[in-house]
């Protein structure tokens, strides 16, 4: 008799890091190509839509300065939340910190100091302050879970709410641009606050900024003890307490990094990118950002690779809009299935389908 | 005959067997209690009469007719019903609703007045008192429990399998509960009681199973029925392991307990006041059946528990609210009985289970430096592992074991708590395990050895106490003369 | 074997990045940058209808496109700049916030031509256009001051700018010119687009007591939201009778095509002049939509016969004397507010019930 069975894969290769978020993307690209030809009804506009989609984003004079300050916010709220996700603490409310942190940078930029104008001084301080902003909503969550076993993600998402909220009446009211005709946005941050550029490339220096925060995160996760710890506290708490971890203290401390890193990509937007606080400054960077520290599968390396591919995918789906006339709704039903196939790639490469077959010497299997 | 389970076979993965051959009968009418240590096998044998486990091997016979259980609701359909350790109640909704929520008869609309009037019936006919309008969350640990065999005399079960019932309930709740059971055993329901705990057993069994180790050690009727005997049926070991054992002059005080009270997990007594002192170079045994509070005793000299009231003194120091942390800098290892669950991260390397508590180089860790400094423990202590990056969950229990003892003795202790270190090892492991804990006592160590297993404690104890219920009921030495005194001590009997 | 697909992968994605873009045909390429959905029944849509009229009028002279629910902002810079690369060389952006980004886009690309609606900076190659949607906006304040039974009037209006202002004050001025008693009450929203909470603001102005909806929202769930409860509502935009066949009196809507295909043979011509357009019925920008069945035929004429009023310029809605809600005189008698007064315009008439909220400058 033939038996099929599938058998959770023990001992998953480390390059899976890197191989999974790739051929998911690869596997979303093929089902949504299938909707794309239903639509143009010819497979030559399927390669060209794909075309438009790849090439642009990544061209130095075309897309890529777009795709990298896309980037930027991604990939640092990613790093942020790996912290806290490698502890099995779900955080989602990157989308909130960062929040915080664009209106903190924005007090700072507007109000606090406005009348300082060494930017030396002036951005690190600016930036520093979304940080902490940023750092102060995950610590509020990071307490609740650790002493009083609140639930997080309930905890983090009305956080979110809250911030948005607390924008609103920033931007409508006492942030309000005395000259902005009533529009509910602040006025334009003085220029010694902007992030430089490089050159014309139109790319902010805030890259930079994102990818030291890659090497800090890396050194902290997997070359000091504290990573360590909150590798053994993800794993077994029970274990961590037993080895004589804090695993409360750790909790929060790892919340606020997580906060901090999503409250500087808030700020960054803010002196990179936007230069005044307004909606619509984040189309859902804290949440694209779950995704992100997903498909890494936690690897700060392997991040980049990802928020560049997901600037890109976002890029590249203006694209779409532009050239191909495919419809935004679209365009997010393909980044819907990108997520759906990294988690469905996730199950398949952790399991291995084994088929038996008696022998007489026993069972046989394969891969 | 009621119900009878023949050559009952579970395995489950990595080769545990936790039910081997087992024979079980229940006749109508009277208690039969499942007696045996944590792990022995007795919720799994309950499991799969109540359809939740799949049995490998095996038969089960309903008044004379083979079944086969194939779910918890096709148990309920046949008449066999299951209290469960973790009740299965709705806490916002009302007894009425949360036992009608089970009815078969009311597939859209319930009638809860017709409902609500049969529970008012049962309740008073079993003396259970319960309130059907009473809101399950406003209810006592014993309500609910009663609500939960309510729910199985209202859908008319025949065989009642209780599992642990008194584990949560405080002594003037057992009573009510086992008057209870008295009733429904007269209505001529067979009911399947399950302990660990020799004076309930006694109190209400008709008849008594021992399990051990997944097998049956025996069956006694109520005139047999003697604690001391039950004790050593629980605890004896077919195999005996001799292990050369070298005379040693104690040295000075490592750790001192006085009046130690504690709380255990439900919030129950667990310590009663237990005073003792250890020495260098000594293996202090507590012998027991578990649950008695030896999880909790470790727990409190380690740090992972507060104690209620007492003192603990590690060499002259009062460590009494120090944290983990500082004991484990301070010398004090502990092999927990759950090796999965608390000594280890099983998704971790072995490498990196090895050194768990390591605090070298306080600030910086590598992965590639404790990889290699783990071959040498790996060597020393014959871990068989492929490598050292391999997850230990893939390992053997004796291997975990091992994993867990390179750690706890590698670490420079002054004393080592050992918490039923041999449970569920095979005799090899078993072996390595008493020549390590022998080893650190020669090496000047104290050990605290926490066991039921009274081979175990006699043969590498140079002291042993009996705990009973959070207390220590006297001190015997460690001489197969003296087996019967501590079955005694092991039943509650102080000082015989 | 993994590898061999992963590396497959990479030359396959190399490969289709190195295929190089088909050459762009000598068309005129003009682009819409959208803040909602197309799909919105509202302010997108009626953009969109514009577009799909000048593709109409000129043919194979132009080319269009467009992109779906931009964020306002610098996120919308990052946008123009790849339609400027792709070669789209007239730039619509069709809302206010994205009136910095397209005066940088004007700036850093002086040979495209980029027209923002409903903003007032311009450039020598920037346009600030928009309408004057108050005019029609009176007209239908005689048809819900004539309607109203309850003499309160409901407004769902979306944010509190002078653009929106303006439209309530035109309404209420409208109201009371055929019903003194009647009061317009205000809810603010603070979204342009969300069918959820307009629906949930119509709900409450008509538990309040009002009778008929107006809004300057873009979706159709207030004129709904009338509809179930057995009330009037006056829509916006585009003509929104489908959506309510029974409620809808009429609506203000715009007419973007009569001004798109005004630029873009402009454009075509040579002849195009950027600066400050503000049009208004007579250039047929704004209009109202056809009246519902229930609308009686004396309300029909009376606003007929401002509507030609307006046209001609014999009359303008802003005419004084016009009180605030303060009591205070605004503009005196015979007198008319300046279009500066119109675009920074953040007081109420004396009939609204309602507060705008201020800002810090204020």
């Amino acid at each position: 008799m033939l038996k099929i069975r599938i058998v959770k894969r023990l001992n998953p290769p480390k390059y899976h890091a890197f191989l999974v978020p790739i051929l998911s993307v690869v596997i979303s690209l093929m089902i949504m190509g299938l909707f794309l030809w239903a639509r143009f009804g010819k497979f030559e506009k399927v390669v060209e839509a794909y075309r438009e989609m790849f090439s642009w984003p990544f061209i130095f004079d075309y897309g890529l300065p777009d795709t990298i300050s896309k980037m930027v916010p991604l990939l640092l709220a990613g790093l942020g939340l790996s912290v806290v996700f490698k502890m099995k603490i779900w955080n989602i409310g990157a989308e909130g910190q960062l929040y915080l942190g664009a209106m903190a940078t924005t007090w700072g930029a507007l109000f606090l100091f406005k009348n300082v104008e060494n930017s030396l001084i002036l951005i690190p301080t600016l930036l520093l302050m979304g940080a902490i902003a940023g750092a102060l909503w995950a610590f509020i969550p990071g307490i609740l879970k650790a002493y009083l076993k609140l639930d997080e993600i309930v905890a983090t998402l009305m956080l979110n709410y809250i911030a948005a909220h607390w924008l609103n009446y920033l931007i409508y009211g006492p942030w309000k641009d005395p000259e902005g005709y009533n529009f509910p946005l602040t006025a334009v941050f003085p220029e010694s606050s902007w992030l430089p550029m490089f050159g014309e490339s139109g790319i902010h220096s805030g890259v930079l900024i994102a990818l030291a925060m890659v090497v800090l995160i890396y050194f902290l996760m997997y070359r000091t003890r504290w990573g360590f710890h909150l590798k053994i506290i993800g794993d077994n708490q029970t274990a961590a307490r037993y080895s004589g971890i804090n695993v409360e203290k750790n909790i929060i401390l790892a919340m606020i990094l997580s906060g901090a890193l999503a409250g500087l990509a808030g700020g960054i937007q803010m002196l990179g990118v936007q230069h005044r606080l307004q909606h619509g400054f984040s189309p859902g960077y804290g949440y694209t950002a779950i995704i992100i520290a997903w498909l890494a599968r936690l690897n700060p390396w392997a991040m980049i690779v990802v928020a560049f591919l997901f600037g890109g995918l976002m890029v590249g789906s203006e694209q779409l809009q532009i050239m191909m006339r495919i419809p935004i709704s679209m365009v997010y039903v393909l980044q819907g299935i990108v997520l759906f196939t990294l988690l469905a790639s996730e199950m398949i490469f952790n399991y291995k389908i084994e088929i038996l077959i008696p022998r007489n010497g026993g069972e046989k299997s394969w891969r | 005959m009621l119900l009878e389970l023949r050559n009952i076979v579970k395995k489950f993965p990595g080769g545990i067997v936790a039910s081997d051959h087992v024979n079980f009968d229940l006749r109508e009418g009277e208690v039969h209690t499942l007696l045996g240590e944590n792990g022995a096998g007795k919720t799994t044998l309950m499991n799969i009469l109540f359809g939740l486990y799949r049995m490998d091997e095996g038969e089960i016979y309903l008044q004379g007719r083979r079944v086969h259980i194939t779910s918890p609701a096709h148990a309920l359909s046949l008449g066999i019903g299951m209290v469960q350790q973790h009740f299965t109640l709705v806490p916002s909704f009302t007894v009425a609703e949360n036992i009608a929520l089970g009815l078969k008869k009311y597939k859209f609309k319930v009638d809860f007045k017709e409902v609500s009037k049969r529970i008012e019936e049962i309740s008073k006919l079993y003396n259970l008192n319960i309130d059907p309008s009473a809101k399950v969350w406003q209810l006592s640990v014993g309500e609910r429990q009663k609500v939960e065999i309510l729910k199985l005399l209202y859908a008319k079960a025949k065989i009642m399998i209780l599992d642990e019932p008194t584990a949560v309930l405080t002594p003037q709740e057992v009573e009510s509960l086992f008057k209870a059971i008295r009733m429904i055993k007269e209505s001529g329901t067979g009911v399947i009681f399950i302990s660990h705990k020799l004076r309930e057993v006694m109190e209400i069994s008709d008849r008594v199973t021992v399990l051990k180790s997944g097998k049956v050690v025996g069956t006694l009727n109520r005139d047999e029925l003697d604690p001391r005997k039950l004790a050593n049926m629980m605890v004896g070991r077919d195999v005996v392991l001799k292990v050369e054992k070298k005379p040693k002059e104690p040295g000075k005080i490592v750790l001192r307990v006085s009046n130690l009270h504690a709380l255990n997990d439900k919030g129950l007594p667990a310590l009663k006041g237990i005073s003792f002192e250890m020495r260098e170079g000594e293996i202090f045994g507590i012998a027991g059946v578990a649950g008695n509070g030896q999880r909790e005793l470790a727990e409190v000299i380690y740090g992972l528990r507060k104690p209620a009231d007492g003192k603990i003194e590690l060499l002259g120091r009062d460590i009494t609210h120090t944290s983990v942390m500082a004991r484990i800098k301070m010398g004090i290892s502990y092999i927990p009985q759950d090796r999965n669950g608390v000594a280890t991260c099983p998704n971790l390397s072995v490498a990196e289970n090895l050194f768990l508590k390591d605090q070298q180089g306080e600030f910086l860790f590598n992965l590639k430096d404790v990889v290699r400094r783990s071959l040498r423990r790996i060597e020393k202590y014959s871990i068989l592992t492929p490598n050292p990056n391999f997850p230990l969950k893939l390992l053997s229990g004796g291997n975990i074991q091992k994993v867990v003892i390179a750690r706890e003795f590698e670490n420079e202790p002054k004393l080592i708590i050992a918490e039923h270190p041999t449970r569920g090892l095979d005799v090899g492991s078993m072996e390595f395990v008493y020549r390590s804990l022998l080893k650190a006592r020669d090496e000047g160590k104290a050990v605290l050895l926490l066991a039921g297993d009274l081979e175990e404690i006699f043969t590498i104890s140079d002291r042993v106490a009996v705990i009973y219920e959070g207390e220590i009921m006297g001190y015997v030495e460690p001489d197969p003369s003296n087996l019967e005194k501590i079955g005694l001590m092991m039943a509650g009997v102080r000082d015989a | 074997m993994r590898k061999a697909v992963f590396i497959l992968f990479l030359s396959v994605l190399l490969f289709l990045m190195l295929i190089p873009n088909p050459a762009y045909a000598k068309k005129l390429k003009v682009a819409f940058i959208y803040v909602g959905p197309i799909g919105d029944a509202g302010w997108t849509y009626a953009h969109n209808q514009g577009r799909l009229h000048i593709e109409k009028v000129f043919g194979d002279q132009i080319e269009t496109t467009y992109v779906e629910s931009v964020p306002e902002g610098m996120e919308a810079l990052q946008v123009i700049r790849s339609l400027v690369k792709k070669g789209y060389k007239v730039v619509f952006t069709t809302s206010f916030g994205y009136m910095d980004p397209t005066l940088m886009a004007a700036k850093e690309f002086p040979k495209a031509h980029f027209f923002h609606c409903s903003g007032y900076k311009t450039y020598k190659n920037m346009t600030a256009y928009f309408g004057r949607m108050y005019q029609p906006r009176f007209l239908t304040g005689i048809v819900a001051g004539m309607m109203t039974k309850s003499n309160i009037i409901g407004y769902v209006a979306a944010h509190p700018i002078p653009e929106v202002i303006r439209g309530i004050n035109a309404f209420a001025l409208g109201v009371k010119l055929v019903n003194p008693k009647a009061v317009v009450k205000v809810v603010w929203t603070h979204t342009w687009y969300d069918p959820a909470i307009e629906k949930e603001a119509a709900l409450s102005l008509l538990d309040a007591g009002a009778d008929v909806i107006a809004q300057h929202q873009d979706s159709p769930a207030p004129q709904q939201a009338a509809q179930e409860r057995g009330a009037y509502g006056i829509g916006y935009n585009s003509d929104m009778s489908a959506f309510a066949p029974k409620a809808h009196l009429t609506a203000p809507v715009w007419n973007w095509g009569v001004f798109y295909e005004y630029a873009i043979r402009g454009i075509l011509d040579g002849t195009y002049k950027h600066g400050n357009y503000w049009w208004g019925m007579k250039e047929g920008i704004v209009d109202i939509a056809p009246f519902g069945p229930m609308v009686p035929d004396n309300v029909k004429k009376i606003v007929n016969v401002f509507k030609e009023a307006i046209i001609d310029g014999t009359f303008d809605p802003f005419e004084g004397p016009i009180y605030d809600q303060e009591g205070k005189l605004r503009v005196k008698a015979g007198e008319k507010l300046s279009d500066e007064a119109l675009l920074s315009m953040d007081w109420f008439v004396d009939n609204v019930e309602g507060t705008i909220p201020k800002g810090a400058g204020e």
